[in-house]
């Protein structure tokens, strides 16, 4: 018998609620909020609430997907990168680059989100840059 | 207290302690045991209050027969007493350690995080229910203003299921606040007030009157005064105080006989 907390901290939104994952015989088996949390004070919403559901959840996708023939496939990330390259340069070219628009996460840093706008801007060349909780 | 645990786990009494220990400055539950003595010199009481004994409930499902060790506060220990009437923890397999809880002006110290409730903004005063109000403060609004004064809380819901989510005793397999034949899905705030109402009957002869949920509830709305009147119907006409002992529960009808007797009303 094995049963930890785990301290962590939400991932669903760009609030940062501290959570503690109740991890039992190494399954992660629910979610608390913590109590002394300068941030969320002991409470949290339903998606919160519901991380470990997420976490563990078989429609999770673990690899990148790529559209095969009408269906997605799992693919490896050079596969994966290598077709949306091409795709995205296609695009740009038939359509120019106000025909791409970027969303950024609030699941990931702030400095991956500065990045994201810099390739938005940079790269693609588009001012077409938002937010995903917009999408 | 930490040499005890010690000798708890060492003898073999528990094969798992529940109690609390500093993690990144964090007072948080911990699961102690014999593969780890050494951990029980950092056991601490923490002033943040968890509910263990949902925690041991859970443990408890997956693993009947293990010994389990628990830090208790007034609080819990009302809360294992209605678990131990549910048969969703059996007494036999449960040790308990009381801790100086309870904080008050008559003693130095109490370890709990329910210090000093908030006081309630003006907004709140004014229409709304005030949650440090005692019951027969709340039923001296009239009947009108007092169920608008209701509505404006439930109002407020976002319906995260965070009061069911944190509360001792609520340990159903299937929640009828889940249940689309009784809650209609689909908007925020919830059906009012059937949602909270739903909730409140269940937490008749339940609720042990800890404040978890209150204290869990994103928009502060004033549910342990809700349950304290549920209760209090459940005392004048049952005569049975939630959670004050392991006796049967009059709503719980397993068993060969049912032992209370309605009182006159
Ligand atoms: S619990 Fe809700 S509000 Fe808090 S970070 Fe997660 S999604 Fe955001
Ligand atoms: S709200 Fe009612 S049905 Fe849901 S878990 Fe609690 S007691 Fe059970
Ligand atoms: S006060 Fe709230 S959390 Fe505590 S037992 Fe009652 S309903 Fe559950
Ligand atoms: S904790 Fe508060 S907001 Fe959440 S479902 Fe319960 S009453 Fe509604």
């Amino acid at each position: 018998m094995d049963f930890k907390i785990i301290p962590s901290v939400c991932s669903y939104c760009g609030t940062g609620c501290g959570v503690l994952f109740q991890v039992m015989d190494g399954r992660l088996v629910d979610t608390l909020p913590m109590k002394t949390h300068p941030v969320n004070e002991g409470k949290l919403c339903i998606k919160g609430w519901n991380l470990h559901e997420h976490v563990v959840s078989d429609k999770r996708l673990t690899s990148p997907m790529l559209k095969k023939n009408g269906h997605l496939q799992e693919a490896s990330w050079d596969d994966a990168i290598q077709t949306t390259v091409e795709k995205l340069k296609a695009i740009i070219e038939a359509h120019g680059p106000d025909s791409v628009g970027v969303l950024a996460s609030a699941k990931i840093t702030n400095e991956e989100n500065y990045l994201v706008q810099k390739f938005a801007r940079a790269v693609i060349g588009t001012n077409n840059v938002d937010h995903c909780a917009r999408l | 207290m930490q040499e005890q645990i010690r000798e708890w786990l060492e003898q073999e009494k528990v094969d798992i302690f529940l109690g609390y220990k500093k993690i990144q400055g964090h007072p948080l539950p911990h699961c102690f045991t014999k593969d780890n003595l050494d951990e029980t010199d950092d056991l601490i009481v923490g002033n943040a209050r968890y509910s263990l004994e949902k925690m041991a409930t859970k443990i408890a499902a997956e693993h009947p027969e293990l010994k389990i060790g628990l830090l208790v506060r007034d609080c819990n220990q009302r809360a294992l007493n209605v678990l131990y009437v549910w048969n969703q923890l059996r007494p036999d397999n449960i040790e308990t350690i009381s801790v100086n809880c309870c904080p008050s002006k008559l003693k130095e110290h109490g370890d709990c995080s329910y210090l000093e409730p908030e006081k309630a903004a003006p907004l709140k005063m004014m229409i709304g229910i005030d949650n440090n109000m005692d019951v027969e403060a709340a039923e001296e609004f009239g009947q009108e203003d007092r169920y608008k004064r209701w509505m404006y809380e439930f109002q407020k819901c976002l319906k995260c299921y965070g009061c069911r989510d944190i509360c001792p005793v609520c340990f159903c397999k299937e929640c009828s606040l889940e249940h689309t034949d009784l809650i209609a899905t689909g908007s925020v705030p919830p059906e009012i007030p059937i949602f909270h109402l739903v909730r409140a009957v269940h937490m008749g002869g339940r609720c042990i009157d800890c404040g978890l949920c209150e204290d869990a509830c994103p928009v502060d709305i004033s549910l342990r005064l809700l349950y304290r009147k549920v209760n209090d119907i459940v005392s004048d006409v049952f005569d049975y105080k939630t959670g004050t002992s392991a006796d049967q529960s009059p709503f719980n009808m397993l068993g060969e006989e049912v032992t209370l007797e309605l009182k006159p009303i």
